[in-house]
């Protein structure tokens, strides 16, 4: 069986002046039919490089220098510009991006710039268009009266959900959103994560969330692969991932965060920082950091092997010992 | 509603503006050194009531307040007085030279424009390339470069040593009758002046329509517009040109505003029969009227333009339609 999505040994790295910064490092995960994947990590650990990725939208100055990714079977690395603005970019996935509040052209109307996005890529007639953006407005929760607005007569929230409505303008596959709520406060958060849960399951899409924030990824995903400085380090369901992390840095993570229910104890924290990508330690990317780390850490970059049912862990002492659970 | 009383807003602080302007003409003539008359009666000797004369005939001899109740009100009506030089009413002088001026300088500001603007964005979508290197480069060169010294480089070359182009006016002497010979001719008379022009003046709007481009490009929604898999014409053309005209629909309307005393050098230098030379010599030779005319309708066309500027910016962005 083969996934949706997959993705093979991704290796991405920037060019400055300063030398190559190794942003995404041997980065390999697959996306299911229907899946809610959510990727989560640190700011600068490689998701939004990841997700740029599969819609070949990184900067200038990216080099891929090893890795595939497949779409349904067909390498979207090897495409060229054209073909991959016509038949992947929101045609298939479409993202919602960062900071959503500045990604409406302010000189435009919603109505227009979701109309836009439609007409681009089918051939139907500009009322069909309309007739189509206002039931997607409608189905976010935007009263359709307002489609003609400015995006700056939007509150962030409705710029969100106007987002997510563009993002499904074409009836992609696969949707990616990055960081949808972050510039958000907690309580438009949770309305629009209740959208956007709602719509990946009535519409079964796939859907790949990033986040810093554990909690977004822990009540929308049903899986989560954790990043850390470019690599992924654990990649299991998001049940188990909170019961059970095994990677260190996950644990670490997870730890960090407080319970609402369950006895008040101070949180535990990560000590350090993430390491510069310009010159990431050797071995194993984490062990600067990792309260187990071995001698064999600072020498050998451990893989990412599926050391349980269901549960892959990029770690040499779980590797070693599945008792260190 | 809110589009009308932003226009209405708009034009009662332009009807202000100019009657400020028209106030500060006045006075800043009258606070000059030197003396018009004297000036006269130094070249041809006259005798003190002949000078009385000319105080009076000037209007010189009345008390300050009531020159500027006469002036403004002669003003508004259209009427600039006698040039102290000529003898003749200064709308007169204006009106032979305005046509020379605005088909020289208005040529060469819409090529300017137009050369500056493709530049400049054609250089920040390829950012650091060599197009970008070259362009950026040849801009500052040509924005740099006195007018008046690459005017009589031009000259010498192309007008004295190869001899393509007139070296003086703005036609021949005497005119052509036949009217296509006419044209003809002028285009030949305004052909080095125009280069002249646009190589001073096309550096500076590429260098801000690029500015503003670079600016757009890194903007989230310049790249959800890719992302939305448009092509990059449209994201170039569309998207982010919409954006990047504010700041350069100022500056397009500045220059329209300076059109009539912007190429005063060069029109000296081409010995071109346009209100630049006008002012030129209006200055040299204490011309008050003159001057106080000309300044008078500059400020208009430079108010006027930023007027036309303020409600394109309302028609560009739907921010500003609300303020």
């Amino acid at each position: 069986m083969t996934a949706l999505l997959e993705v093979r040994g991704l290796k991405m790295h920037y060019g400055t002046v300063k030398g190559d910064v190794k942003a995404v490092d041997d980065v390999s995960f697959s996306l299911e039919a229907g899946e809610s994947l959510g990727i989560a990590g640190e700011s600068g650990c490689g998701k939004t490089s990841v997700a740029l990725a599969l819609m070949k939208l990184q900067p200038g100055n990216a080099k891929f220098l090893g890795g595939s990714i497949t779409l349904d079977g067909m390498n979207v690395l090897a495409l060229d510009d054209e073909k991959i603005r016509r038949e992947v970019r929101w045609k298939r996935i479409s993202m919602v991006p960062q900071a959503a509040m500045n990604a409406l052209n302010p000189v435009f109307t919603v109505k227009d710039q979701i109309i836009e996005a439609i007409l681009t890529h089918e051939d139907v007639s500009e009322k069909e268009a309309e007739k189509r953006t206002l039931e997607l407005l409608k189905r976010v929760g935007i009263d359709p009266s307002r489609a003609g607005n400015y995006p700056h007569e939007f509150s962030g929230g409705m710029k969100q959900r106007a987002m997510i409505a563009m993002a499904l303008a074409c009836n992609p596959e696969i949707v990616i959103a990055d960081e949808p709520t972050t510039a958000l406060d907690v309580i438009v958060q949770a309305q629009v994560l209740k959208v956007i849960k709602t719509l990946q399951r009535d519409l079964g899409l796939s859907m790949i969330l990033i986040s810093h924030d554990l909690s977004v990824v822990a009540e929308t995903c049903e899986r989560t692969v954790i990043m850390y400085a470019g690599s992924i380090v654990e990649n299991t369901s998001t049940v188990e991932m909170f019961r059970h992390p095994l990677h260190p840095y996950s644990v670490g993570l997870i730890g960090a965060f407080p319970k609402l229910t369950g006895e008040r104890k101070r949180l535990e924290s990560i000590t350090g920082n993430p390491p510069n990508l310009l010159d990431p330690p050797p071995g194993c990317r984490f062990h600067p950091r990792c309260p187990h780390a071995r001698d064999v850490c600072t020498r050998i970059v451990p893989p990412l092997l599926e050391t349980h049912e269901n549960h892959m862990v990029a770690c040499h002492m779980v590797n070693r010992h599945p008792e260190y659970r | 509603m809110g589009l009308l009383s932003y226009v209405a807003k708009r034009a009662a602080f332009a009807v202000v503006t100019i009657l400020i302007i028209m106030t500060m003409n006045f006075v800043i003539f009258r606070m000059m050194p030197g003396n018009p008359v004297a000036m006269i009666a130094d070249m041809v000797r006259l005798r003190p009531e002949q000078v009385a004369r000319l105080y009076e005939l000037f209007g010189l001899d009345k008390p300050l307040w009531d020159q500027y109740v006469q002036y403004m009100v002669q003003s508004l009506r259209g009427f600039y007085g006698y040039s102290y030089y000529s003898q003749r009413p200064i709308a007169e002088d204006i009106m032979v030279r305005l046509p020379n001026t605005l088909l020289l300088v208005g040529t060469a500001t819409v090529l300017s424009i137009v050369i500056g603007m493709v530049i400049g964005i054609l250089a920040a979508a390829r950012r650091g390339s060599l197009v970008d290197v070259t362009a950026i480069s040849f801009g500052f060169l040509g924005n740099s470069v006195p007018v008046f010294w690459l005017g009589l480089i031009l000259l010498l070359v192309f007008g004295v040593d190869l001899k393509w182009f007139p070296i003086r006016g703005t036609t021949s002497v005497p005119a052509p009758t036949d009217p296509l010979a006419l044209v003809l001719d002028i285009m030949w008379h305004m052909t080095l002046p125009t280069f002249a022009l646009v190589i001073i003046l096309f550096g500076g709007y590429a260098l801000i329509m690029r500015a503003a481009m670079i600016d757009v490009l890194t903007e989230d929604y310049i790249q959800l517009a890719r992302a939305k898999g448009l092509d990059e014409r449209t994201v170039l053309y569309k998207h982010a040109l919409r954006n990047a005209m504010l700041p350069m629909v100022t500056v397009i309307a500045l220059a329209f505003g300076f059109l009539l005393s912007g190429a005063l050098l060069t029109e000296t230098v081409f010995s071109w029969y346009g209100l630049g030379r006008y002012i030129w010599d209006a200055i040299l030779k204490q011309d008050y009227p003159a001057l106080q005319g000309i300044f008078f309708i500059i400020s208009v066309m430079v108010v006027a333009a930023n007027l036309i500027a303020d409600l394109v910016y309302g028609f560009l962005d739907p921010r500003i339609r609300q303020e």
